[in-house]
């Protein structure tokens, strides 16, 4: 079964990456607007050669990493507090709603004025634009918890830090890997637009410089590496957490 | 030595706008090792009167004295088995039932050592390191049961354990339990809708009355130990039982 989701995979990608050079080279688009896939990968090994595309790669990791940790934890503390004291629900929930509809390009603007070209100011941006997904998806994880889970655990003796630690956020663990996820997808976003508008280092950096060149190839390939990061880390970080945690609870 | 009193317990259900009095005052003394199974019609309140003994809901009348102290919170000394067990799917069989003594920050020695004699007690050894969702229906409620001794309550309070499990299962539990009460010498709440379970365990039984519920009666049971389901010598006790439940039934 697996095996098979996999070799059609692979005949996928080969057939794309096939219709894709047939049509390069029908010229319908001129070069300089849709290039092979030979120029792409041309440009891939270029940059890698030089060093400059995991430099990029690393840069945007780090960033993605400090940023998704400050949300992830942030997130959870503020979806518990919402989830178990009413009036935080009724006051900081509602605008934890709104502030979750703004995309995180939009903050851009704040966080070059707050914090100037820098570093700081691309992790603002990842955390703020992923931390409210992270606090919704804890809001309903606690909020669905079984509450004879609760009380039992109270009944023994757990309460306050202890209750949270032990209880809240294992028993919520399968909303909270979902707001990971999508917390993750909206950092990743965070971090590349941040990067595209203001910075000098990292793949959004790399995808800019391609349009300033109008080295339409590097476009193409570093918008490759975005995705293909994005497959890695979804595939290898957060569907093992997945599977291990649905696996435990006996969901799978 | 009286061990819990409850002393004329009012307790209103709330749906939206209407009240629903459902404990018209329940009164009841319980000694000191006492085992007591309340019996009734579905929705009169037993297993609310037990959540109140628990401290997990608070009377709107009336109040439960524990060793002559009003009960306000949930406490160690009093500890609930759930009808569905409430077993925490994310811990192992072990590490649930050493769940309470990890609250009370006792060293993972000295828990092992505690959590050995009950697992081995509830013949669970062989699952110590087994999930919750491997085990039957009966395994969980050995669990819950060997997982609330651990924390060597005064009282037990149990609603409903064996509900949920198969004929076969639930005699076997029924001849255990009579055995662990006689080990422990716990005092034991038991919350049944069955009256042969109730003649079976109970040194007495309480027979609460339809909505508003007060205890109709209390009938002693004083039969030699260990009883079976089948012991036709429980036969005329559970028809006097049935008795008094019939025309309560009838009124719901």
């Amino acid at each position: 079964m697996k095996k098979n989701t996999l070799a059609k995979q692979i005949i996928f990608y080969v057939a794309l990456v096939a219709i894709w050079q047939i049509v390069s080279m029908t010229n319908i688009w001129p070069n300089n607007l849709f290039p092979s896939p030979y120029e792409v990968a041309e440009d891939l090994v270029y940059t890698a050669s030089d060093g400059s595309l995991f430099f990029g790669i690393a840069t945007s990791l780090l960033r993605l990493i400090v940023g998704l940790t400050i949300a992830i934890v942030g997130g959870m503390l503020l979806g518990i507090f919402m989830a178990r004291v009413e009036i935080v629900n009724q006051t900081i929930g509602s605008l934890v709603l709104g502030l979750q509809s703004i995309p995180s390009v939009a903050w851009v603007p704040l966080a070059i004025l707050w914090f100037g070209l820098t570093d700081g100011g691309i992790i603002f941006v990842t955390t703020i634009g992923s931390m409210f997904a992270v606090t919704i998806a804890t809001y309903t994880g606690v909020k669905n918890i079984n509450p004879h889970y609760i009380e039992a655990a109270k009944n023994m003796g757990a309460k306050g830090t202890q209750l949270a630690t032990y209880v809240l956020i294992p028993a919520a663990f399968p909303y909270l890997i979902s707001g990971f996820k999508q917390g993750w997808a909206f950092a990743w976003r965070g971090v590349i637009g941040a990067e595209l508008l203001f910075s000098f280092l990292g793949l959004g950096f790399l995808l800019n410089v391609g349009r300033q060149l109008n080295d339409i190839s590097q476009v193409f390939a570093i918008m490759l590496v975005i995705m293909m990061v994005g497959i890695a880390i979804d595939g290898i970080i957060f569907k093992r957490i997945e599977n291990k945690v649905m696996s435990r609870w006996g969901l799978r | 030595m009286t061990k819990l009193e409850a002393k004329n317990i009012v307790k209103y259900f709330k749906h939206d706008s209407h009240r629903l009095k459902a404990l018209g005052g329940v009164n009841l003394q319980i000694e000191d090792g006492e085992f007591v199974c309340l019996v009734g019609p579905s929705g009169c309140g037993k297993s609310t009167f037990l959540r109140i003994v628990a401290g997990l809901e608070i009377p709107d009348e009336g109040e439960i004295l524990f060793d002559g102290k009003p009960v306000t919170t949930t406490g160690p000394e009093r500890i609930m088995v759930f009808q569905e067990g409430a077993l925490f799917p994310w811990l192992k069989v072990q590490d649930n039932v050493e769940f309470g003594l990890k609250m009370a920050g006792i060293p993972k020695e000295e828990r092992t050592e505690i959590s050995k004699r009950y697992l081995d007690m509830m013949q669970l050894t062989k699952f110590a390191d087994s999930y919750t969702y491997q085990l039957s229906t009966g395994m969980k409620q050995r669990v819950a049961i060997a997982r609330a001794l651990v924390m060597d309550p005064d009282v037990l309070l149990m609603d409903e354990p064996f509900a949920a499990l198969d004929a076969q299962t639930r005699d076997l539990l029924l001849v255990e339990m009579q055995l662990i009460w006689e080990k422990t010498k716990k005092t034991i709440l038991f919350v049944t809708h069955n009256v042969t379970e109730a003649t079976v365990l109970g040194t007495k039984v309480a027979v609460f009355s339809n909505r508003p519920s007060m205890i109709k009666k209390i009938i002693s049971v004083n039969y030699k130990r260990p009883r079976l389901v089948e012991d036709q010598n429980l036969f005329p006790l559970q028809q006097e039982i049935l008795s008094e439940l019939r025309p309560e039934v009838k009124k719901s």
